[in-house]
């Protein structure tokens, strides 16, 4: 029998939902033909998604990156001391942030100059450093270690307490004693699995005998506190290095002073700029060959400088993110051209203007959050593979996360429409004919 | 009244600093039921016609009422809700989306008009199973020959249940032999009730028709009817599944 002749004669009409409660397309079905159509060519898909995907994942792995890093410098500096005021050669820059020195030039700070400041009123210690980097070894293990001379005074100016044995005395240091307190790390290298204390090791050659460990201190990425050596100043400058100013006094490389008291430590700060800008027959700022900080300054000159950092990735970003719009801008124009016979198709078969801009907004939307959502994914891949290679631990914020990824969702809403737009805007007719 | 009633239609393009007059003034009637052939040499019209017949141009003066009502002045919007309510197209190139099966190429108008998926579903196979090719709803257009392509065509043309069933130039990319399966096709269709306008410049194809309406530059030259239409194949043949199909 004919099969067709059993079909009813004509099928009952569509029973559409009335004009006024037409809906048009529904949303879902939109994302799925954007979806085929993106999977339709996967390559040329994640072509266009890549300047996003690149942009957002510099972000978050920058950004990461730099707050874990900054993180880990304000942790460092809060536990440097209390009231703790800083004096170092050189001279601060004009007009850039406090606490950037022009460095360079032989240290200018001499052991009288010290002494002068231990003098003043209101100092609860002083603690000149000399300090360079050197290989140190016990038995058949070595290690590389930043060597620093200085005064006992550095075990509470700078908040720097042992964890076993005692910190060298005024006595080892008038008697230049070869002895060393070491850092958590250069115990772990040099003696292991055995009692550092009262063992020898030689610094550059020279034998010394350890009497006091500090504890670990964590580790930040930057020069760590837990691979230092720390040795009397004297002990240093006769056997290690020793270097002079032009006048022949010996000199040191920096001094920290503990104010005794919080209010004081502004005050302190302007007579040890006086006394030393007396010393040095330097009497206008301009002529100063030294530098004196405090605490504070060199917390808001790190602020300072993450402030400036912070924004110029955002710059980063900002551009990174644009070249990927534009990216998927061009494609959506190529692909709106490409595919203006199944516009016009759909157009013949019922789609409205709107249902061509939808589709054609979703898609580039689609591209830009999927971008966006992979650029998250590897920007944390990054921020934690490369957070492992420098030692810093990254500090992700959702914040970050959120706004990489509205950013991204705008993008592709902003850089969709114009394409997606003239796709609706295309004659039928013309698009009907197009080959 | 019939289903759709063109008076005096003109249509003028300008070509840069020239005009020129496609239609001088048309005036065509059809009712439902009818099978129309739309004829004339290239340049004569036609196209055009079949254009603002299918509501996808507008002609430049006078008035179109399609199922009586004045489509003339229709929106954007307007007049896809329109297309999508009453023409069925059927194209020369076929005009499938190729990264669709055949049965989502079948729903795409169901689609525009906001039905559910099931619904769109059951009713795209209905019109799938109506033109022989629902074994095959799985089957890119790419993967069926060019008689089974234009036979989804009009299962999609159909599926709104449309006004008129308006095929330009439907058999120009077919064989002989598939051009006559088309045509039982839509003789078959015509038979059960719906109305067909078939544009072409074949005479042959004419010939399969009841009505004929020739244009030439952009007038109506005659519009006859043909006493006995040529049947593409016998009566109580059921040729849609005794057939061979191609490329199977």
């Amino acid at each position: 029998m004919n099969r067709a002749s059993q079909q009813p004669a004509t099928l009952e009409p569509v029973a559409v939902p009335r004009a006024s409660t037409r809906g048009g397309l529904p949303l879902s079905q939109t994302f799925v033909i954007a979806w085929r159509a993106i999977l339709g060519n996967p390559l040329r898909s994640i072509l266009t998604a890549l300047g996003v995907i690149i942009g957002v994942g510099a972000v978050i792995a920058l950004t990461s990156l730099g707050s874990g890093a900054t993180s880990g410098i304000q942790a460092q500096l809060a536990g440097l001391g209390t009231n703790l005021i800083s004096v170092s050669s050189g001279q601060a820059r004009q007009g850039g942030p406090p606490g950037l020195v022009r460095g360079g030039g032989s240290p200018t700070i001499t052991v009288g100059d010290v002494k002068a400041i231990a003098a003043l009123e209101g100092v609860a210690g002083v603690a000149p450093t000399v300090q360079k980097g050197v290989q140190i070894k016990a038995g058949s293990e070595n290690t590389s270690s930043t060597v620093i001379g200085t005064y006992p005074a550095y075990e509470t100016v700078r908040n720097s307490a042992v964890e076993t044995g005692t910190w060298f005395t005024d006595n080892d240091l008038t008697g230049r004693k070869r002895v060393a307190v070491i850092g958590y790390q250069v115990e772990q290298d040099l003696f292991v699995g055995a009692d550092a204390l009262g063992q020898k090791f030689k610094i550059a050659g020279v034998s010394f005998t350890v009497i006091g460990i500090m504890p670990d201190k964590g580790n930040s990425g930057f020069a760590s506190p837990n691979g230092n050596v720390f040795v009397p100043l004297t002990t240093y400058q006769q056997r290690l290095a020793a270097q002079t100013s032009s006048s022949g006094e010996q000199t040191v490389q920096s001094i920290s002073i503990q104010g005794a008291t919080k209010e004081g430590v502004t005050d302190l700060q302007n007579r040890i700029t006086e006394l030393l800008s007396v010393r040095h027959k330097k009497p206008t700022p301009d002529e100063y060959d030294f530098n004196v900080q405090n605490q504070a300054d060199l917390l808001s000159s790190v602020n300072q400088i993450t402030t400036i950092l912070t924004l110029f990735l955002g710059g980063v970003a900002g551009i990174s993110l644009l070249v990927g719009g534009i990216g998927i801008m061009n494609i959506m124009l190529v692909s709106v051209t490409e595919r203006t016979r199944e516009i016009g198709i759909r157009k013949a078969l019922g789609a409205k203007p709107r249902d061509i801009l939808t589709q054609f907004l979703v898609e580039a939307m689609v591209l830009s959050i999927g971008g966006g959502a992979i650029g998250i994914l590897i920007g944390l891949a990054l921020a934690f593979g490369g957070g492992r290679l420098v030692n810093i631990t990254p500090v992700v914020s959702t914040g970050s996360i959120i706004l990489a990824f509205t950013f991204s969702a705008g993008v592709g809403i902003f850089f969709g429409y114009y394409p997606a737009s003239r796709a609706a805007k295309l004659d039928p007719v013309e698009s009907l004919r197009y080959e | 009244m019939g289903v759709l009633e063109l008076t005096e239609i003109t249509k003028t393009y300008a070509m840069g600093e020239l005009e020129f007059q496609a239609l001088k003034g048309v005036s065509l009637k059809i009712d439902a039921g009818e099978m129309v052939a739309l004829m004339g040499p290239s340049g004569s019209g036609k196209t055009t016609m079949m254009q603002i017949i299918g509501l996808l141009d507008r002609p430049s003066s006078g008035t179109y009422f399609l199922r009586g009502a004045d489509v003339t002045t229709l929106s954007e919007n307007q007049r896809s809700e329109a297309r999508n309510l009453s023409i069925g197209f059927v194209f020369q190139a076929f005009h499938l989306l190729s990264r669709q099966n055949i049965l989502e190429n079948v729903e795409v108008p169901l689609m525009y008009a906001g039905l559910p998926a099931r619904e769109r579903r059951d009713r795209a196979m209905t019109l799938l199973e109506k033109v022989g090719l629902a074994d095959k709803w799985r089957n890119l257009p790419s993967q069926i020959s060019g008689g089974q392509k234009q036979r989804v065509a009009v299962a999609r043309a159909l599926t709104m249940s449309p006004a008129i069933l308006l095929a330009d130039e439907p058999t120009g990319n077919l064989d002989s032999r598939t051009a006559v399966e088309i045509m039982a096709l839509f003789q078959e269709l015509n038979d059960e009730g719906t109305t067909v306008i078939v544009v072409t410049h074949e005479p042959d194809i004419g010939d399969h028709c009841k009505r004929v309406v020739r244009l030439r530059d952009g007038s109506l030259e005659s519009d006859t009817i043909n006493p006995s239409p040529h049947r593409a194949v016998p009566m109580g043949m059921g040729f849609m599944t005794q057939i061979p199909v191609v490329n199977s």
